[in-house]
């Protein structure tokens, strides 16, 4: 049944953040602010070394210090069920698979070798310095140089195909008359750093109940990996986090620190609270993979591409597989062309694990496509625009089947009226002004339209109020706030009378906050429980004597107004929800919805968003770090739920891209591995004087192909494409092309 | 986080005491850097003593205009807004407002700022086991690994750490004298020797005895200290340490330089005052090629290593733009 629904117009508008008030007071709890009576504390000691064994671990020390209560190291922690995250359907996502404390085998610097328990955090501390470990050390590979033999080839990453292969690229590089460029791109280790270190608070309510107050992105993922991991039937593990102090991706997976924290609260019989430190979140939460790219474009003289060869490198684990599929989620979605190949390879090396980071794959991977493209811009003497416009895609460059909705071109045109593009002058350092180098670039952006699975529950009072709730997660995204004014489109009510509750396992079944699908998603799931809610009013209204609408057929009674219901045909007589339940003697209806979509591609189109990034820098040719001194960024991404979170999101991607462009950077020391910008000092993420006004617009049109509100997501498109734009204005100012990330000033010196 | 003691001392005679008592002792000021190092393992003291009390945070000017004192309690935010520095020092209260944020401004002491720890990643995280300076003997992880921020300058192969303050390069420039207190009264040091080059025991960073308390750092005065300037070059826009910086001073007479000031930060293991450059320079028309001859002296002694080579052409066109803005001002 679709019911039509009179909308009170809440969708698109930039209602404020209905947890605003909660966060700006504190009143919002965080995963480490919950403390249950008698809880623990507990402090993780990592590895000093990156590859090799524990030799000999000595914890006598740490045991006899005060306050602590236990010291658990591969020595004595209890063994545990290795978990499978694809057993159960909706499962939880592990991306490092070996189980803490298993074994003596250290596969890299930081993982965790011991962990104390105490009743302080600082007799946790002390007592973890008193651990003495001896142990067996060989050389680290930290390079796919120093492991060139562990290289694979994924023929899969989350389902979909990575390496790809259409028409003959090899052949189309080689062919006569053609202007060809082949270009190395690197990106470095990144590494999330949201505001919040990930934290879990693990209390075991019996033998056989867990609840966990966590900051993760998946409630009802973490749920599943533990009740494998401890043998619990799922519905006895509860996973709570209302509130999460940003992720980027760092809180999707179940990391080691769950399963240890869980693990020690039973072992010690009490809560344990585990926080961790800011050095932990560089090897305990996983981070982006470095990416080497080789990326090679043939084009006529024209402009018309007529091959691209995206080959990548990434680095996982030992331990743990991670696929960062950059030319596949770049190069195969953005320009038409009959001919493409994309290659990936992955090495394992002696790094922690890695994870998806805002915008895996498209992030590192339009960095480098865009860059390149600029260089073919160069190369044939074109305007960056036009050669992109030369070559927009009208279908989906790999499947060959048209997009939902596309508005790119659009984007290019406003983002380039917007910016003031048409002034640009193409030479190099042409724009200088006050003496600065003046640099203008641009870039196109792109992420899938992405949904999962979920179910919403809609609880309607008598009094006209409305519960909506689903085990979905407001990551800083302003989750709250957009399923609230969808819920109150798709029921028919006033936002005021709506509450929309999220990040408790024990709500109906939510996706893992990933892939930007979460609007999408779980407004589905509300629409579809909207229009079970109707349709149970509707044949409450119908059986009922002394309704107005008695006797219509349900199917016929759709919504009129903010609560109101009428027949179709028959205007004049309505019904109200308050009344309906009034007379049934109801307090409440209580109705469920699901949505259950194919990944990405329904039968016949592609979910695709796509937009332009345009930047200006400015930098003093003696002392040359790069200011972003301008930026404009246009997306379509369908529907705009709500202008201002909408907006939020965009600005924070850029935000994020600028400091990818010209600042972040996890280095590793070549001796030991263990990373060497563990801190917020040395691990540089942008400050607000690194930060122009960003101009933010919207173009496009409602996708009502890829879900009834018309949005797609908006969590990741901001950041894709934005390195890239500063690099090639980076280039445009200064005639120095940097293609290894960041831009920091020393590659400028030259 | 060791186990430690704490208390509060109400007068400089009773911190001395603690001092004396207790050779593990460390004197807690604003703690921005103290806290931090304790927490990561690197400082162990036995002993806190809380000297916040101590009658110490006033800037005053001295008698018979001898300059000012700024006592080394004063808060880094306090010195930076007050009128006598900001007019007669601008480059102190341009170096203390380059560094850190805010809200540690808010918290650090002139005082501690003297006594900051580098920020070289091998010492501040104890789980690299290679650090002369806070294991002496055990090696320096630097040498050969990730030495980005490192010195240039002055640096022995026991150690190629670099201090971190922007203030120190101000008063470096400015021939402060820092005052301390001991068992046997008062002293002055001289603020060229106040800090020390790592040589072979660079876990020895400042002439300061173990029993001492700074109270105070004395400003001289000179017509052109008015005519000051800092400049910091670093990754990013703000909150960075410096990756090289310029405390910068000129006097002219008769259109050639009288007396001229360039002390760098970023490039070595304490500030560094480029005194060969200096001395070049007097007599000279205040031009970029007499600057540039000048910058060229300041590095001519310096190497590089693998990732911080780009300091030494930083630092030339760090004091030559340093020397140009100060003689335009």
């Amino acid at each position: 049944m679709s019911t039509p629904t009179i909308s009170p117009l809440v969708l698109g508008k930039p209602m404020n953040r209905v947890d605003g008030r909660l966060k700006i007071t504190g009143a919002a709890k965080y995963a480490a602010e919950f403390s249950p009576p008698g809880v623990l504390h507990a402090f993780a000691l990592t590895s000093k070394i990156s590859k090799g064994r524990i030799a000999v671990i000595d914890t006598a020390a740490a045991e006899l210090a005060p306050g602590v209560r236990t010291v658990l190291t591969h020595r004595n922690a209890p063994k545990l069920d290795q978990p499978n995250p694809s057993k159960n359907a909706g499962g939880g996502i592990l991306n490092e698979e070996r189980l803490p404390l298993n074994d003596d085998v250290i596969s890299y610097g930081g993982q965790y070798v011991a962990f104390v328990v105490a009743q302080t955090l600082e007799q946790a501390r002390h007592a973890a310095s008193l651990i003495a470990i001896t142990y067996e050390e060989a050389p680290p590979a930290l390079t796919s140089k120093d492991a060139p033999d562990s290289g694979e080839k994924p023929k899969k990453n989350n389902g979909e195909a990575v390496q790809l292969k259409k028409g003959d690229a090899d052949k189309g590089l080689a062919e006569k008359g053609l202007v060809v460029i082949e270009r190395i791109y690197e990106t470095p280790t990144e590494t999330h750093s949201p505001m919040e270190p990930s934290a879990t608070v693990a209390e075991w309510e019996s033998k056989d109940r867990l609840t966990l107050h966590d900051a993760t992105q998946y409630v009802k993922g973490v749920q599943d990996i533990l009740a494998q991991t401890f043998n619990l039937k799922l519905e006895n593990v509860r996973v709570l986090s209302p509130f999460v102090g940003g992720a980027f991706g760092c809180k999707g997976a179940v990391w080691p620190h769950l399963i240890l924290t869980a693990m020690a609260a039973k072992v010690v019989g009490a809560p344990v609270k585990f926080a961790l430190s800011r050095q932990d979140m560089f090897t305990g939460a996983g981070h982006r993979t470095p990416t080497m790219q080789t990326i090679a474009l043939a084009a006529t003289p024209q402009g018309e591409l007529r091959a691209i060869r995206h080959r990548t490198e990434t680095l996982t684990s030992h331990v743990g597989e991670f696929v960062e599929s950059a030319g596949a989620r770049s190069s195969g979605v953005m320009y038409a062309c009959p001919a493409i190949a994309v290659e990936e390879t992955v090495f394992k090396v002696n790094v922690a694990t890695p994870t998806f980071m805002r915008a895996p794959g498209e992030c590192p991977g339009t960095f480098a496509l865009e860059s390149a493209m600029d260089e073919l811009a160069v190369a044939l003497k074109m305007d960056p625009v036009a050669l992109r416009l030369a070559n927009h895609a009208t279908q989906h460059p790999i499947k060959e089947k048209p997009w939902s909705t596309n508005h790119l071109p659009d984007a290019y045109r406003l983002g380039a009226e917007k910016f003031g593009w048409a002034r640009r002058t193409a030479e190099p350092r042409s724009m200088q002004k006050d003496g600065l180098l003046v640099g203008w670039g641009m870039a196109t952006a792109t992420y899938p339209g992405y949904k999962m699975a979920a179910v919403a529950n809609i609880h309607l009072s008598a009094d006209g109020t409305a519960v909506v709730q689903c085990a979905a997660h407001d990551i800083g995204t302003g989750a709250y706030t957009v399923l609230t004014q969808i819920s109150a489109e798709a029921i028919g009510l006033p936002v005021e009378k709506m509450k929309f509750e999220l990040g408790d396992s024990d709500l109906p079944f939510g996706p893992v906050a990933g892939g930007s699908n979460t609007t999408a998603t779980v407004g589905s799931a509300i629409y579809d429980a909207a229009d079970a809610l109707h349709l149970a009013l509707a044949k409450l209204a119908s059986a009922d004597a002394a309704s107005p609408l008695h006797g219509i057929p349900p199917a016929q009674i759709v919504m009129v107004g903010p609560g109101q219901m009428a027949g179709r045909n028959g205007p004049g007589k309505s019904d109200s929800f308050a009344e309906i339940l009034r007379r049934a003697g109801k307090e409440f209806i209580e109705e469920k919805g699901s949505f259950k979509p194919p990944l990405v591609f329904q039968p016949g189109v592609a979910f695709q968003s796509f937009g332009a990034q345009f930047c200006e820098v400015k930098i003093d040719p003696a002392l040359p770090r790069v200011q972003v001194t301008r930026f404009v960024s246009v997306m379509d991404c369908g529907r705009v739920m709500n202008a201002k979170t909408a907006r939020s999101q965009i600005l924070g991607g850029v935000v994020m891209g600028i400091g990818m462009a010209l600042e972040e950077e996890t280095i590793y020391d070549r001796a030991t591995g263990l990373p060497a910008t563990r801190n917020l000092a040395d691990y540089h993420v942008p400050v607000n004087a690194d930060i122009p006004e960003i101009d933010v617009h919207f173009v496009g049109e409602p996708d009502f192909a890829f879900n009834p509100m018309g949005a797609r997501g908006m969590g990741e498109i901001g950041i894709t494409g934005t390195a890239a734009a500063i690099a090639n204005a980076v280039f445009h100012a200064t005639g120095i092309r940097v293609r290894s990330l960041p831009i920091t000033l020393d590659k400028l010196l030259a | 986080m060791n186990p430690f003691q704490y208390s509060r001392a109400a007068d400089a005679p009773q911190a001395l005491a603690g001092l004396a008592h207790q050779p593990k002792t460390k004197l807690l000021g604003g703690g921005t850097n103290l806290i931090d190092l304790m927490k990561m393992g690197v400082e162990t003291p036995a002993q806190i003593i809380d000297i916040t009390r101590l009658p110490l945070a006033q800037v005053e000017e001295l008698p018979g205009g001898k300059g000012v004192r700024v006592g080394a309690l004063a808060r880094n935010s306090d010195v930076a807004a007050h009128a006598l520095i900001v007019q007669r020092y601008p480059v102190l209260s341009e170096a203390l407002l380059a560094g850190a944020s805010p809200q540690l401004r808010n918290m650090a002491t002139v005082g501690g700022n003297l006594l900051q720890r580098t920020r070289c990643p091998y010492f501040y995280d104890p789980a690299f086991s290679a650090c002369n300076k806070r294991q002496p003997g055990s090696g320096c992880g630097a040498l050969e690994g990730f030495n980005r921020s490192h010195a240039i300058l002055g640096q022995s192969q026991q150690c190629i750490a670099t201090h971190p303050s922007d203030m120190c390069v101000a008063l470096a420039a400015l021939d402060a004298v820092v005052r301390v207190q001991g068992p046997n009264g008062e002293r002055e040091i001289p603020f060229a020797d106040f800090h020390r080059l790592p040589g072979d025991t660079p876990e020895h960073e400042t002439n300061l005895a173990p029993d001492e308390l700074i109270t105070a750092v004395d400003l001289p005065t000179s017509a052109w200290m008015a005519r000051s300037h800092y400049l910091k070059v670093r990754d990013r826009a703000s909150y960075a340490f410096a990756l090289v910086s310029v405390a910068a001073a000129i006097e002219m007479e008769d259109g050639k330089i009288k007396t001229v000031r360039i002390a760098l930060g970023g490039v070595a293991h304490k500030p560094w005052r480029a005194v060969a450059a200096e001395e070049m320079l007097i007599g000279k028309p205040a031009e970029e090629a007499a600057f540039r001859a000048a910058a060229d002296v300041a590095v001519a002694g310096a190497k590089g290593y693998q990732h911080n080579t780009f300091k030494i052409e930083l630092a030339r066109r760090t004091i030559v733009r340093a020397l140009t803005n100060v003689a335009k001002a």
